[in-house]
Parts: structure tokens; C-alpha cells; sequence
């Protein structure tokens, strides 16, 4: 078991490795000084790990809470689109259509959030479940383009993307569900959602940490559970691994593809609920950062395992929570994206590697044999 | 295979080990001469778009700290440097802009939620003043601001306003608005002297706030070419430059020969597309706005709508250091130097009459004497009007 761990994380966790000392190289050249990359690097870490320095100085428990919000509120985003990205991928589809799904899933909870009138805790969920249901609806739209008419997913969720971005943030956000306040004000987004339908603060007013973060561990670990212990898991990942033999041992495949891309969606539209009963408490104008797009790094450097999936959303939180104070010592705002970039490029280049090394092996012995 | 992986693990263990034992021998730092600290944080435009937070950044960094931000570290530049970057209007000011000894903090905004953090880590990290440029951070100034009463801040282009938009005051609080409508009409009667065609507006989101500059041009069009069509168009964004470019090609295949944008890092796109036309024969013009856009395209350029908010962020800048910052809602018009027009350097037919007219109405509006429109509803009561 320990031996199968280190040997499936081993390659995500030097490739993270890699792109932190590239990036570190990178910031110390184009600032002529190793000081400057190694203060930035120690800040994007406090900054994403708490102040511990600052702490130990004596500067209150907020130096703590706070950056822990911060990066546990990325981290719970970045988790379920990883998962989303990473459920679709264990059916053998590769949904690169979370972005959408997420805004599916944002637009109804803050519809959901700002119209109806419930109490406390029964609010958010209902929110939750709603954009659930909306993204997990807008993920069935592909697995039915692919299973009846045979269009490439990829193509289809790319497109899909588009789709929703016109529907909601050009037509709705301005539109019919426009912030009702706005008349004659410069308010952008839809209505704030009512006090009940916010997720609560687990750590106070101090820190932004929300019970979103919760679902979001919850349903890793729930989606580990499923995909490893439960049949109808078991028959997804024998979809995705060979359809013809699942196929041929009677699993319903066309039904397990409907499956993961409704859970698919479900997973991106409740990324969507956080992002706006977490900390927006409104749709605002755009949904600027592509989290979609990052779901499917987080989940490639993840190796599509619920808890890698969930350990990378874990670290890459972190570091982009952290990295923002990177720029406080002058180096560039997208450093923290790039660090996660290079990491999804040295994991493929890894894929890549480890089937030419494959490759070469197969050959080895079918040259040698007519020698023998 | 087993014993290779292990040596990678193990290296990997001791390239860490020896990051993480380096601090350790790091000497603290000397204690630095005690500066205010001024904190900035931008919208999701960001550094670089030559308009609005640049404008900004231009107050604080330039003005106020007297450093110029050059490649990835700031470098100091003599009071003489500072005092040519000042438009004509500004460098008769009394007291003079020059330096104050600020250490300026900049954040730049990724997205929408990263406002209010970046808000709150430049609080905690000592600044005395922190800066929120544009509306959008107005629900995140507001949190900050309530759960941080010993610091200030400075929201720019947007009053405080609760859930209900009704507007709220703090007491730390300093908000600063402009009458974009004035500056736009003036540009709007250049606008209207120089096109031989029709006129084009392209805005960023169809928000009430560009609404105003569209209200304003449209109505400084009228002024002096009534019977002068206005085309006017919204890229919904202000980080699409490619949205931008689009609209203008659209505008100037139609016929538009002067166009004015207030749509952000969308408007370099409409500054690209009118250069372009210009460079391939076409006698058309770009109007920018919030800085002086000329540079953007010395050729095609008319001139720019200026909106200060350098000024209004440097005078809040000097009223910490003075320590009489006020919680004040401050309303910045053609009046009082707050909008404007930017130095004319194109040439074209009868260009000292245009510039006379338009100083004309300048001194009617700075008199009260025309009530520019700031919304459609007053634009059609101002049109209708003979």
C-alpha cells in the first residue's frame, strides 16, 4: 500500500518540485538576485500556510486564520473542479467543459440564494443542490451530443463553455436577474443573496474560511469512496478502462457515461455555489478566474485520485493564496499560476517519458529475440 | 528501478532540506527611516492599461513616492522627472505635486474574490492609507474598512452603499467620484468639430458609470455638430482588448472617423484598430481616456478624456502624511480640475477656432451655465432642447 502511494504521487510531487525551483531560478534572474526570489517564496508560503513568524512575534491568531481562509477557499474551489475533471476522466471522457458547468452552478445558487426565503443551514444547501443539479444537467449535454451523434467531447464542452459564458454573464447577469439596486448606481452582478443562504464562517469575522471548504473535503472523500468500494464505481472505471470489455460483461455503458458526466457537472456547479455563497454573496459580473481550466490541471497533477485530487487543490490553494504577496517584493501577478502550469507540463512530459520507456522495453526483447 | 526512485526521493528531500535551512542564516534587516506606508489595490484591468489604474499608480507611485516601477523593483527619479510628468493644469496646482516620502504597496487583483483579501493584506502589512481602485471593489473596501477602524482608505469611483444601494458613510473612509460626463462633452465637441462622418462611443460593461461618459460625449457632440450621427456600442468587459479592436473595426468600416472609448484595457484594442486604419490611409482619430492616451498612438490620437484620479489619490496621499484625512465624499468636475481634456497635438483645418470653442464651453459649464447630462433620460431632455 505504502509502496503503491509513493509510487503514484512520487511523479506529481517531484513535478511540483521542479516547477517550484524553475520558478524560483526564473523570479531570481529577472530580479538579479536570489534574495529577492527566496523573500517571495517565504512569503507566498506564510502567506499560505499562516504567518507563522509573524505569529511567534506575537501578532494575534489573525495572521494565522486569515491566510488559512484564503487559500482554504481556493483550495475548495480548485478541489471540486479537480474532482469534476477527475470523475469524467475515470469514465474515459475528458471534460474540459467545468468552466461552464460552474457557471451554470453559480447562477443558480445565487438565484436560488436571493429569491426564496428559508432558514439558516437549510438555505445553503438547498443553493448547493441546486447548482448541483443545474451543472450536472449542462454536463449531460455532451455525454448525449457524444453517445448519439458521436461529437467529440472535447469539442463539445469547449463550445459549451462559450455557451454558458453569453447565456449568464452576457444575458442573465445584465438582464432579467440584473442586480435590482442598480438604477442609478454603478453595481455589477445579480442580487445579494439573503443572510441565510451564505455559508457560515467557521473561524469568525477575522477569516474567510467557510463551511464550503467542508463540502468540498467531504466530497472527495465521498467520491473516493464510491469509485473504490461501490459496484456502480467500479463498473465507471471499467468503462473508462476498456468499454468494449465492460460492454462485454454487461455493464450498461452508455448509462455509466450519462453518470459521470451528470457527477461531472455536479461537482463544477458546486464550485460555482461556493465561489457565491462562500464569499461573493452575489454573481458578480464575470466569473473572472478560470478554475474550470485549472480543474484540469489540478486533477492531471492529482493522477485523477479523489485524494490526490484533493491534496494538490490542498497545495495549489495554498500557494496561490500565498502567492499574491509575491508582488509586495516586485515580482510578476501570475507567477503562482505559472508554478502550476510548469507542474501540469513536467507531469505530462513524465506520461510522456514513461511510455517511450514502455515503448522501449516492449521493443528490446522482440529485436533481441532472433538472435537467441 | 525501486533503488533509482528512492535516490530521487532523496534528493528531492535534500534539495528541500536546504531551502528550508537558509532563513535560518538570513541577518535581520536594518530598520528602515519610518515612512507612511500607502497600500493600493487594483481592479482586474491591473497595471498596464495605460488609462485607470494606471492613473492610479501614476498618483502614488510616481507623484506621491517619487518611484517609478521598472521591470520588477522600484528605482527613484529625481523631483525634476516628477515635475515634467505633470500635465500643464496639474503643475500650476498650489501646494505643488512633488514627492511626499510615501512607501507605496501595490497589489494587482486576479479576480473578483481576491479584492478583499488583497485589501486586508496590505492593512496587515502596515499601510496607513489603502487605495481601492474602482467601483468593483466597493463591497470589499466597506468589509475591510468596518473590521479595520484604525486604518483608512480611499475607495475610488464609487460612494459606499449597503445591501439596498443606499449609501452608507464609515469614518475611515474616503470616497471620490468624478463628473466624467463634463470631461466627456468636451471631448465629445472636438469630436464633433473634426469628424467629417459620423462619431463612435465604445464602451466597457453597460454600467450607469460609462454611462455617463456616453451621456456626456453624445451631448458634446450634439453641441457642435446637431446633426452629427453617434454610433455607440459595449464590449461588456474592461480586459478584452480583442473585444475592443473588434467593435472599432466594426465602427470604422461604417463610416466612423473620430471614435471615443471608456471600456479599460478593451479601449488599447480601439486605440490598435484606429491606428491601423490610420497607418492604412484612413482620416479617422481615436479619443482616449482616464490618462493621456497619446502615446498609445502618436499619429491617430485627437486627444484624451482625463480623469484624475492620480490627482485624487495623491491628494489623499498628502492629507495622510499631513494628517488631516478626512472621511469625506468628494465630487471631482471640470471645476476643480477633476476631469479634462488632454493636451490637443494632432493637426487638422481650423484646429485654433475648435480649441477656442471648446475652452468656450468649458468656462459655460465651469459657470453653470450648461448642464451637462450624465444619464439618457437626461440626454434626451438636453437633445430635445434647441
Amino acid at each position: 500500500m505504502r509502496e503503491r502511494l509513493i509510487r503514484g504521487a512520487l511523479p506529481s510531487v517531484l513535478s511540483v518540485a521542479a516547477a517550484l525551483l524553475l520558478c524560483f531560478a526564473a523570479i531570481a534572474v529577472v530580479a538579479a538576485s536570489a534574495k529577492v526570489a527566496l523573500d517571495a517564496y517565504l512569503a507566498m508560503v506564510w502567506g499560505g500556510l499562516g504567518d507563522l513568524p509573524r505569529f511567534l512575534d506575537g501578532a494575534g491568531v489573525a495572521v494565522l486564520a486569515r491566510p488559512w481562509g484564503e487559500a482554504a477557499t481556493k483550495a475548495g474551489l480548485l478541489a471540486l473542479t479537480g474532482l469534476s475533471v477527475a470523475v469524467a476522466f475515470k469514465a474515459g471522457l475528458f471534460n474540459i467543459g467545468a468552466q461552464g458547468q460552474m457557471i451554470l452552478g453559480a447562477i443558480a445558487a445565487a438565484f436560488l440564494g436571493a429569491q426564496l426565503e428559508l432558514p439558516a443551514l437549510v438555505h445553503p444547501l438547498l443553493c448547493i443542490s441546486g447548482a448541483a443539479v443545474a451543472g450536472g444537467l449542462y454536463g449531460l449535454l455532451p455525454a448525449a451530443l457524444k453517445l448519439r451523434r458521436g461529437v467529440h467531447e472535447v469539442i463539445s464542452t469547449i463550445m459549451l463553455n462559450w455557451i454558458a459564458v453569453s447565456l449568464v454573464e452576457n444575458w442573465l447577469v445584465v438582464g432579467p436577474l440584473r442586480a435590482r439596486a442598480s438604477g442609478d448606481l454603478s453595481i455589477s452582478g445579480t442580487d445579494e443573496i439573503a443572510a441565510t443562504a451564505q455559508l457560515p464562517r467557521l473561524l469568525g469575522e477575522t477569516s474567510r474560511l467557510h463551511a464550503g471548504f467542508l463540502v468540498a473535503v467531504a466530497a472527495a472523500v465521498l467520491l473516493h469512496l464510491w469509485l473504490s468500494r461501490t459496484r456502480l464505481g467500479f463498473e465507471t472505471r471499467a468503462v473508462g478502462l476498456a468499454p468494449e470489455a465492460a460492454r462485454a460483461s454487461g455493464i450498461p455503458v452508455h448509462g455509466r457515461i450519462y453518470q459521470a458526466m451528470a457527477l461531472s457537472g455536479a461537482l463544477a456547479g458546486m464550485a460555482g455555489a461556493l465561489l457565491v455563497l462562500g464569499t461573493e454573496h452575489k454573481f458578480p459580473a464575470t466569473i473572472g478566474a478560470p478554475y474550470g481550466f485549472d480543474g484540469i490541471a489540478i486533477a492531471l497533477i492529482g493522477q485523477n485520485h479523489p485524494l490526490g485530487v484533493l491534496a494538490t487543490a490542498l497545495l495549489f490553494g495554498a500557494l496561490r493564496a500565498g502567492g499574491t504577496r509575491m508582488q509586495l517584493f516586485g515580482v510578476h501577478k501570475s507567477f503562482p499560476e505559472l508554478i502550476q502550469g510548469l507542474a501540469l507540463l513536467f507531469v505530462a512530459g513524465r506520461m510522456v517519458w514513461d511510455h517511450l520507456l514502455a515503448l522501449s522495453k516492449r521493443k528490446r526483447p522482440a529485436e533481441e529475440a532472433p538472435r537467441a | 528501478m525501486k533503488h533509482y526512485r528512492l535516490n530521487i526521493l532523496l534528493a528531492a528531500l535534500a534539495v528541500a532540506g536546504c531551502k528550508k535551512s537558509e532563513p535560518a542564516q538570513e541577518q535581520p534587516r536594518p530598520a528602515e527611516p519610518k515612512k507612511h506606508a500607502v497600500g493600493l489595490v487594483t481592479d482586474v484591468g491591473g497595471r498596464g492599461d495605460h488609462s485607470f489604474n494606471d492613473s492610479a499608480l501614476r498618483g502614488l507611485e510616481l507623484w506621491a513616492a517619487g518611484v517609478a516601477f521598472e521591470g520588477s523593483a522600484y528605482k527613484p527619479v529625481t523631483r525634476e522627472e516628477v515635475r515634467r510628468s505633470l500635465a500643464e493644469d496639474v503643475a500650476r496646482l498650489e501646494p505643488p505635486v512633488e514627492p511626499l516620502g510615501v512607501r507605496p504597496l501595490v497589489v494587482q487583483s486576479k479576480a473578483q474574490e481576491d479584492y478583499e483579501p488583497n485589501l486586508q493584506l496590505l492593512v496587515d502589512q502596515g499601510a496607513a492609507l489603502t487605495v481601492g481602485v474602482g467601483f468593483m471593489l466597493e463591497n470589499a473596501v466597506e468589509a475591510v474598512a468596518r473590521r479595520n477602524p484604525g486604518s483608512k482608505f480611499l475607495l475610488i469611483d464609487s460612494p459606499l452603499l449597503d445591501a439596498k444601494g443606499n449609501p452608507v458613510k464609515l469614518p475611515n473612509v474616503r470616497t471620490v467620484v468624478f463628473r466624467e460626463e463634463e470631461g466627456s462633452f468636451l471631448v465629445g465637441a472636438l469630436a464633433g468639430l473634426v469628424s467629417k462622418k459620423q462619431v463612435g462611443f465604445v464602451g466597457g460593461m453597460e454600467i450607469p458609470l460609462i454611462k455617463k461618459f456616453e451621456a456626456g460625449f453624445k451631448a458634446g457632440v450634439k453641441s457642435t455638430a446637431p446633426k452629427t450621427a453617434v454610433l455607440s456600442s459595449y464590449t461588456g468587459t474592461f480586459d478584452n482588448v480583442a473585444a475592443g479592436k473588434q467593435i472599432a473595426q466594426d465602427m470604422l468600416a461604417k463610416g466612423v472617423d473620430v471614435i471615443f472609448h471608456a471600456a479599460g484595457s478593451d479601449g488599447l484594442g480601439v486605440i490598435q484598430a484606429v491606428k491601423e486604419a490610420r497607418s492604412s490611409g484612413k482620416e479617422v482619430y481615436g479619443i482616449g481616456v482616464d490618462s493621456d492616451q497619446h502615446h498609445l498612438a502618436p499619429e491617430a490620437m485627437l486627444t484624451s478624456m482625463i480623469k484624475r484620479v492620480d490627482l485624487a489619490v495623491y491628494q489623499a496621499a498628502r492629507d495622510l502624511v499631513e494628517g488631516k484625512l478626512a472621511a469625506t465624499d468628494v465630487v471631482l468636475g471640470l471645476k476643480e480640475g477633476g476631469v479634462g481634456y488632454a493636451l490637443v497635438r494632432a493637426e487638422f483645418p481650423g484646429k485654433a477656432e475648435a480649441l477656442a470653442k471648446i475652452e468656450e464651453l468649458r468656462r459655460r459649464i465651469v459657470a453653470g451655465e450648461i448642464d451637462v447630462p450624465s444619464n439618457s433620460a437626461e440626454l434626451e431632455a438636453f437633445q430635445a432642447a434647441p
